[in-house]
């Protein structure tokens, strides 16, 4: 114990070091801990030790950033666990294709098996080499090595491309635009980094979502994610459409339909929203489904009373409306309402079939006010 | 800010819910919003690519199947580490249990030139160029991943959870079952340990 420590030892104090050092200490301790360190030198070197040692554990890479530094094993265990999930909703049953007696085979000879797929491996790639090889000489592709500000992506070179991850960083100029940066592998890897805004960023965005069965699922919902802020672009919004209603991944089609909320009140979103309900397997992308309807009648509503206030008669479901993205009349409403009242009784999911019913609750009581 | 917290915490009832009620949909959300987490302290955990996948697919395949027992009464995110964490420690324990099984990915091959002053070697650190900084980096995270292996598991997990998940005290203790005493003591004991091991114990 230190000659000049007060009311409170070194023995009491240095324990509590540790958690002062990292924030954890309660208001009596850390008063403790002042007032016994404004007298104790000894106790303040460990303090100072102790933050030390806190700072440099801070300044040391962090292993997750070291095996996975572009996030690719995180998309990776996404569609891992995507798999198993459909295995335990859907066990396999008997062997597909009647491979069956080959894997059996492959059991009995496994060296033969190892044999016969290293010669396979060998033939193979040299055919894939081969391919490759001649396809970049027929058509004069060069390796694609894009920049911000680069040449604008083909459509071959999209059609080429996989992605490999996505992340988002604030811009360094600009703290509040976000920069997307994406690992892209075409003939060769290269990272394509920019906002929103720019046109070759757009385009793989757009690209992946709307050909969502060439790219792994955790990309295309990353991939959707980007896109949310700007569903009202055209390019985008088609891309949008396209995934709501063709993605197999029902995660996908949910984020899609999110993705779309801003623009509910067109009426070819409201066509997807309503072939959703109707036609989705997933019961979680048919409330969804419910869900933005209910708001594109809202954004109606709010539409009505801006563009033409002397004209409102306060019942939208007898007016033609114009909405921000197309004309949205009575027939429309009617589809809707018609939709939700024979989802109340028909739909396989009780929780849709409530949720229908609110709905149709909630709009019937919008047109009484 | 209060109220933004709050719908989130109602977003997220309405997700448990749903994928309590069968919706995948809602499950693979509530996946996605958690487990890049998860996947973080797996590796910092297991350190190796392999381990921590393994470990994501048990957990989340455990929280799948046992959502419909989550009856609300912490939030998801703590039942989630306390999932998470337990499926860590047994994988911890069993590879504890094989001691050939214990080299992590991230060895270097420098050890022997790691100062046996820690503070010393740091200050040495701070002040040298780049590509040497980084290297001095190397060896010490090399030395510590060393000293780390030798944390009971409990310990390591704690250390891991405060350090770089940057979760409190009590959080730790929710995701452990614990009490935060309990984690204080482990928090104590791993960072004694550590610093004995890197040489920097006064």
């Amino acid at each position: 114990m230190s000659a000049s420590a007060p009311n409170n030892s070194c023995k009491d104090v240095a324990p509590l070091l540790v958690f002062y050092a990292c924030g954890e200490c309660n208001e009596q301790e850390r008063g403790l801990v002042e007032q016994h360190l404004a007298l104790c030198a000894s106790c303040k070197a460990q303090l100072e030790d102790e933050l030390e040692f806190e700072s440099a554990l801070r300044s040391l890479p962090e292993t997750s950033q070291q095996l996975d530094p572009s996030g690719i094993l995180l998309g990776r265990c996404r569609s891992e666990l995507a798999e198993q999930l459909d295995d335990l909703e859907h066990p396999r049953g008997k062997e597909v294709g009647g491979l069956g007696w080959l894997r059996r085979w492959m059991g009995l000879h496994p060296m033969w098996s190892a044999a016969t797929l290293v010669l396979f491996g060998l033939v193979a790639g040299a055919q894939i080499t081969q391919w490759f090889t001649g396809r970049n000489d027929a058509n004069g592709v060069d390796a694609m090595s894009v920049r911000p500000s680069g040449p604008r992506l083909t459509e071959d070179q999209l059609s080429k491309m996989a992605v490999a991850g996505v992340n988002f960083a604030p811009s360094t100029s600009n703290p509040g635009v976000k920069t997307v940066r994406l690992q892209l592998s075409a003939e060769q890897p290269v990272e394509l980094s920019g906002s929103l805004d720019d046109s070759n960023v757009r385009s793989v965005l757009t690209y992946v979502v709307k050909n969502g069965q060439r790219f792994d699922s955790g990309v295309r919902l990353d991939c959707l994610d980007a896109l949310k802020t700007l569903a009202e672009d055209d390019q985008v919004r088609e891309a949008l459409l396209e995934a709501a209603r063709k993605d197999e991944n029902p995660a996908v089609r949910l984020k899609a339909l999110e993705a779309l909320r801003v623009s509910a009140a067109d009426a070819e979103v409201r066509e997807t929203l309503l072939a959703a309900l109707e036609h989705d397997s997933n019961p979680g992308v048919r409330v969804e489904a419910v869900n933005l309807l209910v708001h594109s009648i809202g954004a109606q509503d709010d539409t009505l009373v801006v563009t033409d206030p002397g004209d409102f008669s306060g019942l939208p479901s007898r007016k033609a409306v114009r909405g921000s993205g197309g004309a949205l009349d009575d027939d429309s409403m009617q589809n809707v309402i018609r939709a939700l009242e024979e989802m109340q009784h028909k739909d396989p999911s009780r929780y849709v079939r409530m949720r229908s019913a609110a709905a149709l609750r909630e709009i019937s009581a919008r047109n009484e006010q | 800010m209060a109220a933004v917290t709050s719908t989130a915490a109602v977003d997220e009832r309405v997700l448990v819910e749903q994928a309590q009620a069968g919706n995948r949909a809602a499950f693979e959300e509530l996946v996605r919003r958690y487990d890049r987490d998860v996947l973080r302290l797996a590796l910092n955990m297991m350190k190796r690519t392999e381990d921590a996948r393994d470990v994501y697919q048990e957990a989340f395949l455990k929280v799948y199947r046992n959502l419909h027992r989550f009856r609300f009464e912490c939030s998801f995110y703590t039942w989630l580490y306390r999932i998470v964490t337990n499926v860590c420690l047994d994988h911890l324990r069993r590879r504890q249990a094989r001691p050939e099984d214990q080299a992590p990915e991230l060895r270097t091959t420098q050890h022997d030139e790691v100062a046996t002053d820690f503070f010393e070697r740091q200050r040495e650190h701070r002040a040298t160029l780049d590509p040497e900084r980084h290297l001095l980096g190397q060896e010490i995270k090399a030395k510590l991943a060393l000293a780390m292996e030798r944390l009971s598991p409990r310990e390591r997990i704690v250390f891991e959870m405060k350090h770089y998940q940057g979760l409190k005290l009590r959080a730790i203790g929710d995701a452990l079952g614990t009490s935060e005493e309990t984690v204080k003591n482990s928090l104590f004991r791993a960072t004694r340990k550590l610093r004995s091991e890197l040489g920097v114990l006064r």
